[in-house]
């Protein structure tokens, strides 16, 4: 079992935590064993994603840091900090970046960073379990297919985070292969769709829930017009303004037909044949259970 | 008694004193002439009552303690904060949950908090406040519970936040969470108050309140101490 | 040791060398508890309680001839902050069914109470001193005494309170505590207070000194940090009215001779306010800051004894005043916390009290005033003690031995206020020994009450350690904090089933012209006055609080 520092982030914790759940499963079913820090803190996005200012990176650095005690204390095995949500990747990657090329910046962070005994050094690496997938070869994702994915047509969606800015994105910008690699290897039907990069609504879902209607309209309807069955995804923001804000839609597209939306690790979960607890379909809305019943993938 | 200490210079509010070294600040004030109304309460750092500010000489720092705990240092600038007027939410335990969202419902501005740990480093009592407060960002109570025990209310934590969060009373909330409804009541404890409700130990208690004072002291020197675990 | 630097100076050192070198051939090992004669004579001789140049007769009211301390005495034979002339009787500023005297956790818990039994918050007044929850209940460090464990029982629980009591105990008032005991576990759980549990969800629980049973419930060792604060966060979630930095100075009496308020003083703007009350609840504390005998004290700021002198000016009958406990562990070393509280957890959880040659001297857990006269006696009888730089004595309290025998780690989470206490002035207590000699405590007396706090005046209840009868001459640890509670809540009950009855007549202060006609026919010239609300501390005073002993 490989040990890797992860990262789960706040909303993992909270409204994603079927997202957490089905990746911790996933990742021991592949020989990996995820490692959460003993204390960590917010990402820090909502500042870090803000113009520039020391504060605003002391809370992405402060969690670098704590990954970077474990791997001294050998609690894991190697450098990694492997995260889940797309905000949390970005922003501790970005700021990971920033720390390790501005050595001025790097000083200032260091000063500041209150009652720390340990200094940070740079040397931790941000890693999306996407890459280490990736890293580790499909073929041994293959190996561990239990249920395959057969005839159930799987759209990726990969929103904005995972893929920008360049240097920072888990895969090529405009040609992105990751996910669905991924779902080759599970079995699945890849649906290829034009707007697997395009914006979910991101925050607006907050004051104009009209505008991310607009949007996932759109990225929907696309998605279905190709043939799809099934939305996944690596990101809970886009997972709410996709799922469950398909009520939005209906209200401003009445004939808009519903089609589940869900974490790429679910769908892991479903192929390694890893039982409810990991899968935990149960929080997604619209349900994507009658559907994958339907494709004989999930018992009655 | 004599104290024949070395004197040092102190700055209360500004004001110069010159007062025994080995003294805390607490009796530092005291020793210059001030009696505390405000300021001042356990003397033995349970209450929270002596927060103060200090700044040593030759430093730009701010920094916070308990007057009762910290002793006097040469050039040290003191000034009390004996009282944060800082926002308490109500709220009726019995009908609340212990959800991850249920502390972000009462203090929505935790999901303020920088990481910048300027709260922990104003904490005389050395909690990890910033990892309770970003505890109970993630809705985990019982860790927000755990690491904010030793909390003494001393406002100090509030007084320096940046997002203007009140760290302590977030913190109390977490704890009677915790403590209500994911440590939960001990089973024995309700055992027992049902048997003295039954009435099972009312005929032996009778029995030794009208007993003699003999009868008593032969019973009491008699009875089986067992302090086993 | 090899890496350790001593937080102790270079005169104590040696004898820290015995400690450190006998440990290992301790651990394991204890005293022979004393005899009931033993324990006699070690108390007539050394006890502070039994040294009858310390004390006088009382010369007033209805408790002449009585003797108690000088320090109470003279509170008590003083005259009132107030001329009655001087006060308007007729400017109501706080009209309520229930007036509360202290805002600590025997007040507190009344005021929960009479809200849960009707009375509107609204109709509710806690004065306080000074901030809601100052108070010694706060400072409790190791535990409350409750027998809910199956092995335990309420009878046991009983016989243990009377006999530490020596059994002047009032009977109805045990009853009352060793029958409540479980419910205000309970109670406390229900509100959310977080108790140290074993992992299988029971209590995790302690003896104490004099106790049959482990019947010691904790959090941590900040048991009364914890309680008062869910406590008071329950009477503001309820908006139970409440005013600070405001002490009532002396009751109001009306035509009916009960009581019916009291004359309030702010202690920001120095101005006198009338509150008229239903019922009014005293819950002020005890007396530890009149240093009795010149003791050093684990008490709180407040704790100037202002109760029991306007109860006794309203004609309450006091009891058992002649008795303090001295708590056998304050600190004797460093300076700066000297008289403060060492739990008695720590002899609990298995540290030794040790002489200055590292030999024990005494079984850890005898009932408070016993230990603490062993104590002074080693120091004063046999000449064991350990001298500190300024000329005070006292023993070790021997605390590595509790991670040793609990494993490693025990100290810090279960002792961590004590832990991070000494820390702070560089002595570390996992691998050093604390200097310890009793430290004045708790006030054993107090005002007369009954199982429903009723007292010999209408109107008028008391709860908490401002009342007497409850503990006799000796109280066990663990005991205050349960009757705070026991008590509160009785009285919370009380009060508002007294609401819906009750008339106010007409207001006076006649009592204070009647003690001055007391003072006067006791022969008592004096320029004293109380209460005295806060202690005096200020210039060289602050340096004067060291002990006089022997």
């Amino acid at each position: 079992m490989t040990k890797l520092a992860y990262y789960p982030g706040c909303t993992l914790k909270t409204t994603a935590k079927n997202f957490d759940d089905s990746t911790v499963a996933s990742a021991k079913a592949l020989g990996i064993e995820l490692v959460e820090p003993e204390r960590w803190n917010c990402c820090g996005t909502v500042h870090a994603l803000a113009k520039d200012d020391v504060m605003h990176h002391l809370a992405p650095v402060r969690n670098m840091l704590r990954v970077q005690e474990m791997n001294s204390e050998g609690q894991v095995d190697s450098k990694e900090m492997i995260t889940l949500c797309a905000m949390c990747y970005n922003t501790l990657k970005r700021s990971n970046q920033t720390f390790n090329e501005d050595s001025d910046k790097k000083q200032k962070i260091q000063d500041i960073m209150f009652k720390e005994e340990a200094t940070y050094s740079g040397s931790v690496e941000v890693k999306h379990f996407l890459e280490t997938l990736k890293e580790m070869g499909w073929d041994k994702v293959k190996e561990a297919v239990k249920t395959p994915l057969t005839g159930l047509k799987v759209a990726p969606y990969y929103g904005c985070l995972l893929l920008r800015p360049r240097g920072i994105g888990i895969d090529d910008t405009d040609n992105p292969r990751i996910i669905e690699d991924l779902f080759e290897a599970l079995g699945a039907e890849v649906v290829n769709f034009a707007y697997k990069q395009k914006c979910c609504g991101s925050y607006n879902t907050v004051h104009m829930k009209e505008v991310v209607g607009d949007l996932a309209h759109k990225i929907l309807k696309q998605a279905k017009d190709g043939g799809a069955d099934i939305l996944a995804t690596a990101c809970p923001l886009c997972e709410y303004n996709l799922g469950p804000r398909q009520e939005q839609v209906k209200v401003q597209y009445p004939s808009f037909d519903s089609i589940p939306v869900v974490y790429f690790t679910q769908l892991m979960s479903l192929a390694f044949g890893l039982g409810d607890e990991a899968m935990a379909f149960e929080a997604n809305r619209p349900d994507p259970r009658p559907l994958l019943r339907e494709k004989g993938l999930l018992e009655e | 008694m004599e104290n024949n200490s070395e004197k040092i210079t102190i700055y209360v509010m500004g004001k110069k004193h010159m007062v025994p070294e080995d003294l805390t600040i607490m009796k530092a004030m005291e020793y210059s002439g001030h009696q505390f109304t405000r300021g001042a309460g356990c003397r033995g750092g349970y209450c929270g009552a002596c927060a103060t500010l200090y700044r040593k000489k030759g430093s730009y720092k701010l920094e916070g303690a308990l007057a009762c705990q910290k002793i006097v240092e040469d050039g040290m600038y003191i000034a009390q904060i004996p009282f944060s007027p800082a926002e308490k939410k109500t709220y009726i335990l019995d009908e609340i949950k212990p959800e991850a969202a249920t502390i972000l419902e009462y203090y929505p501005e935790v999901s303020r908090c920088l990481a910048c740990n300027t709260c922990t480093k104003a904490c005389p009592q050395d909690i990890m406040v910033m990892d309770y407060v970003q505890a109970s960002l993630r809705g985990d109570i019982t860790q927000a519970a755990k690491l904010s025990f030793d909390c003494i209310s001393c406002g100090l934590c509030a007084v320096r936040c940046p997002a203007e969060i009140v760290p302590y009373n977030v913190s109390q909330l977490a704890r009677r969470l915790y403590a209500k409804y994911i440590d939960g009541p001990s089973e024995h404890v309700l055992e027992r108050v049902k048997e003295v409700e039954e009435g099972v130990y009312d005929q032996d208690i009778k029995e030794l309140m009208t007993a003699s004072k003999e009868t008593l002291a032969e019973r009491y020197n008699t009875r089986e101490i067992d302090l086993n675990e | 040791m090899s890496d350790y630097i001593s937080g102790y100076p270079e005169s104590m050192q040696e004898s820290l060398r015995k400690v450190a070198e006998s440990r290992a051939n301790r651990v394991g090992k204890q005293f022979t508890p004393m005899t009931a004669d033993e324990r006699h004579k070690v108390l007539e001789e050394y006890h502070p309680d039994w040294k009858m140049d310390q004390k006088r007769e009382l010369k007033v009211g209805p408790c002449k001839g009585e003797l108690m301390p000088h320090e109470v005495v003279d509170i008590l034979e003083a005259h009132s902050v107030i001329k009655p002339e001087d006060i308007d009787l007729s400017n109501i500023d706080y009209d309520v069914d229930v007036l509360i005297i202290g805002a600590g956790g025997a007040g507190l818990s009344a005021a929960i109470l009479a809200n849960d039994n009707g009375v509107d918050p609204d109709n509710i007044l806690i004065v306080q001193k000074l901030r809601l929850g100052d108070a010694n209940s706060k400072m409790s460090q190791g535990g409350i005494q409750a027998a809910d464990h199956p092995k335990d029982s309420p009878t046991l629980h009983y016989l243990d309170i009377i006999g530490g009591g020596h059994y002047y105990n009032k009977p109805e008032l045990v009853e009352a505590m060793v029958k409540d005991g479980p419910d205000i576990i309970k109670w406390h759980e229900e509100l959310g207070v977080l108790y140290d549990k074993l992992e299988d969800g029971t209590m995790q629980l302690a003896p104490g000194g004099g106790t049959s049973r482990r019947r010691m419930h904790s959090c941590k060792d900040y048991t009364g940090v914890e309680i008062t604060r869910v406590l008071m966060d329950e009477t503001i979630n309820r908006q139970i009215n409440y005013v600070e930095f405001t002490s009532a100075v002396e009751f109001i009496m009306d035509d009916k001779g009960q009581v019916a308020g009291a004359v309030l003083y702010d202690m920001d703007t120095h101005e006198y306010k009338i509150a008229r009350a239903k019922s009014t609840i005293l819950a002020t504390g005890g007396f530890g800051r009149l240093h009795i005998q010149g003791y050093e004290t684990t008490n709180h700021y407040g704790s100037t004894g202002d109760g029991i002198v306007m109860a006794y000016r309203a004609g309450a009958n006091l009891m058992h005043l002649d008795s303090t406990q001295f708590h056998p562990t304050g600190s004797a070393y460093p300076e700066q916390i000297v008289g403060q509280l060492c739990t008695e957890k720590l002899r609990a959880r298995g540290s030794q009290p040790l002489n200055i040659e590292g030999e024990l001297f005494v079984y850890p857990l005898e009932t408070r005033d016993v230990e603490a006269s062993a104590l002074i006696r080693e120091c004063y009888g046999r000449e064991k003690g350990i001298t500190t730089p300024s000329g005070m004595k006292g023993v070790w309290l021997d605390t590595p031995l509790i991670d040793i025998i609990k494993g490693e780690g025990t100290i810090e989470r279960e002792f961590a206020a004590m832990y991070r206490n000494y820390s702070k002035f560089g002595i570390d207590i996992r691998k050093e020994p604390m200097l310890v000699f009793p430290t004045l405590h708790y006030q054993n007396g107090g005002v007369e009450i009954n199982v429903k706090c009723e007292t010999n005046v209408p109107g008028l209840y008391v709860v908490g350690e401002v009342c007497g009868g409850v503990h006799g001459k000796n109280r066990l640890m663990g005991n205050s904090q349960l009757d705070l509670y026991v008590f509160g809540r009785r009285a919370g009950v009380v009060v508002a089933e007294r609401a819906k009855t009750a008339e106010i007549g007409k207001l006076n202060l006649d009592h204070l012209d009647r003690y001055e006609k007391w003072l006067k026919e006791g022969d008592v010239e004096t320029d004293r006055k109380s209460p005295i609300l806060l202690p005096e501390y200020r210039g060289k005073k602050t340096l004067d609080h060291q002990l006089k002993l022997l």
